[in-house]
């Protein structure tokens, strides 16, 4: 099972910051479409490595792939 | 980390969910709810030295078909009073008066108001919908500086 976290600042003007943890992939970018339809409009968005990152699933499979080639070399 | 959002909150909503941020607000600011609004309002006489300013939020919209006719929340502190309704558009209003109180300090207790009007609603309609969701609540705080920082967690297969 995989641990996905938000954490959410509200300013005392109002302004909110969203930081999504955990999530990959289109994980992520759904937990943030949700929470911009939830508050409002976006401001500014920063997209960090693991965003990019394969979801727990895929990088096994990459793990075992590489592990193959190893063997064959 | 995976994405960082900075979100500028939309109010939309019903009065009923608009008034709990009002009372949430109020508490927050040290002002008290008068019960019966009208009553105020009509028993106001107008009196020399008392000034008026009103601030709309530009993102709201309170949604007409729960709102009662005329219906408004009072709310005083000292010689400050806050009136909070909703507009001919639609959308929420708040009048600021006080005798012998300039024009400015006025508008800085409504812009004070209405702020912190934004950060009830949206912490009120954020954690509905991270309860929902499923969410837990880890932590949940006001910083320093007045804010709300509120950090969930849930599993997923």
């Amino acid at each position: 099972m995989a641990q996905h976290e938000v954490e959410i600042s509200i300013s005392k003007t109002g302004d909110v910051k969203v930081h999504v943890k955990g999530a990959k992939g289109k994980a992520c970018l759904e937990y943030a479409q949700w929470l911009t339809e939830v508050i409002g409009t976006v401001k500014s968005q920063q997209m960090t490595s693991e965003l990019y990152e394969p979801e727990a699933k895929s990088r096994i499979n990459l793990q075992q792939n590489l592990k193959v080639e190893d063997d064959s070399a | 980390m995976s994405t960082v959002l900075i979100l500028t909150p939309i109010i939309i909503g019903s009065w009923p969910t608009i008034s709990a941020a009002v009372v949430g607000a109020a508490a927050a600011l040290g002002f008290t709810m008068q019960k019966a609004a009208q009553e105020v309002l009509q028993g106001a006489k107008v009196e020399e030295g008392v000034q008026n300013v009103e601030i709309e939020l530009a993102e709201s919209e309170i949604l007409a078909q729960s709102l009662a006719v005329n219906q408004q929340i009072v709310l005083t502190k000292g010689d400050i009073r806050l009136t909070v309704e909703r507009d001919a558009r639609g959308r929420c209003k708040v009048c600021a008066s006080g005798k012998g109180r300039s024009k400015e300090e006025l508008k800085q207790a409504a812009e004070e108001f209405t702020q912190r009007l934004t950060q009830c609603f949206v912490y009120n309609k954020v954690m509905k919908e991270l309860k929902s969701k499923s969410f837990q609540v880890v932590n949940e705080e006001v910083t320093q500086d007045q804010g709300i920082r509120i950090h969930v967690r849930r599993w997923v297969d």
